[in-house]
């Protein structure tokens, strides 16, 4: 339906209105496994639908930093600092101790408080849901993810679920801009307060606050597990959810899982220095280099990033050829139930570009 | 802060202890488990749930399987609040695995209920499958209540012993060898602790159950060393408990003892081979194998068993083994679990059906196993209704 | 609308009272004959909590069908609500009768806001708290004739409901900072884990399924698994899995029919529970119970006062009625327990009297009384 409508407009607008002439920095993260034929992927139909964006590609993998620990190379993160921007394949989580993990390092580098899902159905991947359009932002920084945990006597551990006004209100504020920027006409907080009756009751009361800032999008609360119960009968009647770290991971999840899996839902993460855009399916060492993975996530990951920095046009573009080239299933890759390579499936998405382009 | 709030926390501020609610005194069963001489290392959760527990069943063989079903259909029509989890033992396997697992439901389940089990395999690793689960189980005491039935036709009436036997170690210790061709070496084993432990539990015993005197049973005179270890420690022990009158007797002695004048005895304390013998000997006073139920005692698990270990492979599947051993040890199983309404029900079912005289085979009686326990059960009915 | 329900409930759970009273007297005298409060035989006693919202609604359905069916239940009705305080029982009264009756039928308890009370407590937490009701067991399965996207579900979800997030201690420690506990403990860790296979072998289960968070929480949730882990090793016979959290809710939507018996902290139980209900057919279907060692509490598995619906009949009564066919064949009365449930599901089967939430047109009274037509 939406697609339909962007097909609709988009010759309307006619003539292409680039957001500006500069060509942007981006860095670009490729990851493991799989994550180099995707990122290339991605580039190619960048190239192919003109996108003013030049690469910056930088590796992660763990150096041994002056003070013995393992962390990311000072160079990557100077990139992601200068460029304020960054697009990530999937990273291996290193097993054993003694490191943080990746993903954790850049979070708490570029301040990322937000964690941002939109999940939609997809035409022509037939899953048991097909009216899926929800969007999960989720706090990113705190709650029960704040890493604070001890043994208090042996065989009793204590974690500390920390919730801050501040925090809290950052992410509903951003949930209500996105809603507003994204033509979103909902927004839902998802708690527990019945339960967590101080810490949630405290989230609670930032999205309230943040609702009356914002008086044309309409704002509800439900608890966690009446939005798991409902969600799974009827999606449909949820529109943009913010929440704390952990229900957010919980549901992001649960509704990747709505609409067919990670393979198909892109990840944004925004931050108070900058923006990382990435795919959270894992790496899949057993199909890396066999020109066998689907590239949809981290396309779509793009396509997020795009919008963010307002090269709407271009987004558009791509995302509706994409959306395209699924509906049509001629090319769909192995996890899709098609037969297509990667690079098959690449070809068609930029063909669709350029004659979308032009 | 945040610490000495979860501490609090923790600490149950003035909760009732759900079992004060709940009309009944400590079961056995809770008592067993609160106060454990030796520490677990890891304590198992009960298998106690909603009101219910779980008791491991293991049917073993001859009568055994027909018996349990038996039991089973009484619970079941009685509505008794206990689970079973069969555990079946191959008599033929030549490994251990369905002991292994059948010992590690016991561990899960904390109680079962069990036949006599037959070890047909005669590889060398193979255990007799009874000790090893004793062992295994650390179930350091055996404790056999005779009482006579009025309805069952013995030369003594009235008897009431109580017989407290090792159940570990002793001549069952299982380490035999030839040393030379033609001399074969069994040893027996003696060990304060264990000792100790048994002693502690019979005067324990005496002086909750009102009991006056604990025999020891002995045959010091010739194993000077180890049974004498056992006398010493079982003396030892008994200065403890002043009120309680101790006395010993010599195995031998014993025998004779019982079979002329039985009505001297209290509690019989003694060690594991004595012990079978006793057994057998007052059980076959009161009325033969059929009747008396056992239970063997550790400091976390209990098995429940009929008191004489007889398979009874012979009248296997004929319809007339005797059903009350084996209701009598899941009388004593419900018991130790709590469950006391159920159990006197039962138990007063069967006191009437054997007075009434409605006896199987091996009491002198005709009726079949079948028409004993629906006469039992028809008891529970009238005595519910 | 809230003055409606009041007095439903006021004129319930009188009626209720009186008619209880004449049975307690019978029930005195007998009980002076066995000597114990529990009769076995005879009247099986229980005590009723019909709850918030719908609860007195789907509670009058359940004894309607009792009483067609000659149930011979007593029930012991209490009236608890934190939303309305001034007709609530005392939680002291109300848990002493469920410890001395070891059944309780239980609608669900609203919980108003926290400003209002001041208290971290809910009702329900206390309740839960005062009985040690710790484990909460919900048995997730495809009815027959309720069409839903996914088919043949059928999962057991047990959750530890008495620590965890839920330990109510909560506090600001800065001004705009709040700081919640979340307790683990490893006893109350290997107790759950303990029920969930023990619960797995006496259904014949073949799998069970420990959910956490310990990549992230590592000492908290670790805990959890690492005493899943120590009692799994008892249960050689049945598989022991182990699943992240957010993955388990992504594959439960799935595919659900990968899951057998899972066991949960209380947080993620609470999420699982009614995510699962979900692919069933919502909270109007799905039955759930509370155990703790000696007394059992049936209750909804979803836990949804739906307190929209008070008073306009449309309220589905499914759930509460699975809660009384599960309560019936815990007390051992499995012909009854049976026989309802067979009526139920040849009304669900027919298809031509259902509540709204499973698209029909019929209001709670019509769906009861089918439900007692079809009783043999």
């Amino acid at each position: 339906m939406a697609a339909q409508w962007i097909r609709n407009a988009v010759p309307k607008i006619g003539c292409v209105r680039f957001y500006s002439s500069k060509v942007h920095k981006c860095t670009l993260i490729p990851g493991d496994g799989i994550g180099p034929e995707i990122s290339s992927a991605v580039q190619k139909i960048f190239d192919a639908a003109k996108v003013p964006i030049e690469w910056e590609s930088v590796d992660v993998t763990p150096v041994k930093g002056p003070d013995g620990k393992f962390g990311i190379p000072q160079a990557a993160i100077d990139s992601v600092n200068r460029n304020k921007i960054g697009l990530k394949g999937p990273l291996m989580t290193p097993i054993g101790k003694g490191h943080r993990s990746l993903n954790l390092a850049l979070r708490k580098e570029f301040n990322l408080y937000a964690n941002v899902r939109p999940c939609r159905s997809l035409e022509g991947y037939k899953t048991l849901y097909d009216n899926v359009d929800v969007v999960t932002i989720r706090e990113n920084t705190e709650g029960e993810y704040s890493g604070i945990e001890h043994e208090i006597v042996e065989g009793v551990v204590q974690s500390i679920k920390l919730i801050t006004e501040e925090a809290s209100s950052r992410v509903a504020e951003f949930a209500f801009q996105y809603a507003q920027d994204n033509n979103r006409k909902k927004v839902t907080a998802v708690h527990k307060a019945n339960i967590m009756r101080m810490s949630d009751g405290l989230f609670l009361r930032c999205c309230r606050e943040a609702a009356q800032k914002f008086p044309s999008i309409k704002f509800e609360e439900r608890y966690l597990d009446t939005v798991c119960l409902n969600m799974v009968q009827d999606p449909s009647q949820y529109d943009v959810l913010v929440m704390p770290n952990l229900y957010g991971d919980i549901l992001s999840d649960m509704c990747a899982g709505l609409v067919g899996g990670l393979g198909l839902t892109p990840s944004g993460n925004i931050g108070l220095n900058g923006a990382l855009f990435e795919s959270v399916h894992g790496t899949a060492p057993d199909i890396a280099g066999q020109d066998k993975a689907n590239p949809t996530a981290l396309l779509l990951s793009a396509v997020m990033m795009l919008k963010y920095m307002g090269l709407n046009e271009q987004a558009r573009i791509i995302e509706n050829s994409a959306y395209e080239t699924i509906k049509e299933g001629k090319h769909l890759t192995g996890d899709l139930g098609g037969s297509a390579k990667c690079s098959e499936y690449t070809n068609e998405i930029c063909k669709k570009v350029s004659t979308l382009a032009k | 802060m945040a610490a000495r709030s979860v501490i609090k926390y923790l600490r149950p501020k003035t909760v009732v202890p759900q079992i004060h609610r709940c009309a009944s005194a400590l079961s056995a069963f809770e008592i067993q488990h609160k106060t454990p001489t030796i520490k677990k290392v890891m304590p198992i959760p009960k298998a106690h749930y909603g009101g219910r527990h779980t008791v491991t069943l293991l049917p073993g063989a001859g009568i055994g399987p027909e018996l349990m079903n038996y039991v089973k259909e009484v619970s079941k029509y009685f509505r008794v609040p206990v689970d079973f989890e069969d555990v079946e033992i191959d008599p033929n396997a030549n490994d251990n695995v369905d002991l292994d697992y059948a010992i590690t439901s016991i561990r899960r389940n904390g109680v079962a209920l069990k036949g006599n089990i037959e070890t047909r395999s005669t590889e060398a690793g193979v255990l007799s499958r009874n000790v090893a689960l004793r062992n295994e189980l650390d179930l350091y005491v055996n404790v056999l209540h005779c009482v006579s039935y009025p309805g069952v036709n013995s030369r003594h009436k009235n008897i009431d012993i109580v017989i407290v036997r090792q159940n570990t170690e002793g001549e069952y210790a299982m380490l035999e060898h030839e040393s030379v061709k033609g001399v074969v070496e069994s040893m027996k084993v003696i060990t304060s602790v264990n000792s100790e432990r048994v002693a502690r539990y019979a005067f324990e015993y005496a002086k909750r159950n009102g009991r006056k005197k604990v025999t020891t049973v002995h045959k010091a005179n010739i194993m000077k060393l180890s049974d004498g270890l056992f006398l010493e420690i079982s003396r030892r022990v008994a200065k403890d408990y002043p009120d309680i009158t101790h006395n010993n007797m010599i195995i031998d002695n014993t025998c004779m003892q019982l079979v002329s004048n039985p009505h001297q005895f209290d509690i019989i304390l003694t060690t594991n081979l004595y012990g079978a013998i006793v057994s057998n000997v007052v059980c076959g006073l009161l009325g033969g194998a059929g009747l008396l139920a056992g239970k063997n005692f550790g400091d976390h698990y209990t098995i429940f068993e009929p008191g004489t270990r007889n398979t009874g492979t012979g009248i296997a599947g004929k319809n007339i083994a005797n059903p009350i051993a084996m209701l009598n040890a899941a009388v004593d199983m419900l018991r130790h679990l709590g469950h006391k309404h159920h159990a006197s029900l039962i138990q007063n079912a069967i006191n009437k059906t054997i007075n009434q005289g409605v006896h199987t085979r091996d009491l002198g009686g005709q009726a079949t196993s079948r028409e004993v326990v629906d006469t039992i059960m028809k008891h529970i009915k009238t005595a519910s209704d | 609308m809230a003055l409606l329900t009041r007095n439903i409930c006021k004129v319930f759970s009188q009626v209720i009272i009186k008619y209880n009273l004449q049975t307690a007297q019978i029930g005195a005298v007998r009980s002076l004959h066995v000597g114990t409060t529990v009769e076995q035989e005879g009247k099986v006693k229980c005590t009723l909590i019909p709850g918030d919202g719908v609860g007195p609604e789907l509670v009058v359905s359940v004894q309607n069908v009792f009483k067609a069916a000659n149930v011979p239940v007593d029930f012991e009705p209490y009236f608890l609500s934190e939303v309305n305080p001034t007709l609530s029982a005392p939680l002291e009264q109300v848990s002493n009768s469920i410890a001395r009756n070891r059944v309780c039928l239980k609608g669900i308890l609203a919980t108003p806001d926290h400003s209002s009370t001041g208290e971290l407590q809910t009702l329900n937490m206390k309740l839960r708290k005062s009985l040690d009701l710790y484990s909460n067991v919900v048995h997730v399965k495809s009815l027959p004739g309720v069409t839903c996207r996914h088919k043949n579900v059928d999962c057991v979800i047990i959750r530890e409901q008495t620590e965890g997030e839920y330990s109510a201690l909560e506090h600001e420690s800065v001004k705009g900072v709040v700081e919640c506990l979340k307790i683990v403990t490893a006893t109350k860790s290997q107790r759950i884990a303990k029920f969930a296979f023990d619960y797995a072998v006496k259904h014949n289960r073949k799998k069970v399924t420990c959910v956490h968070k310990a990549n992230i929480m590592k000492l908290g949730d670790g805990l959890f698994l690492k005493s899943c882990q120590e009692i799994a090793k008892m249960y050689p016979r049945i598989t022991f899995e182990t699943m992240i959290v957010d993955n388990c809710t992504m594959q439960m939507v799935s595919n659900p029919h990968q899951f057998d018996v899972m066991v949960l902290p209380n947080l993620y139980g609470n999420i699982l529970d009614n995510l699962a209900s979900g692919l069933v057919g919502g909270a109007g279907v799905v039955a759930g119970a509370s155990y703790s060692p000696e007394c059992v509490v049936f209750e909804p598995g979803a836990r949804h006062t739906y307190s929209e619906a008070v008073g306009k009949n449309v309220a589905n009564p499914t759930a509460m009625l699975l809660c009384a066919v599960k309560l019936l064949h815990h007390v051992n009365l499995k012909r009854y327990s049976e026989q309802i449930r067979d009526a139920l599901n040849r009304v669900l089967n027919d298809g031509k009297v259902l509540t709204k939430d499973l698209g029909g047109q019929s209001s709670t009274t019509e769906f009861t009384t089918a439900v007692i037509h079809c009783l043999r």
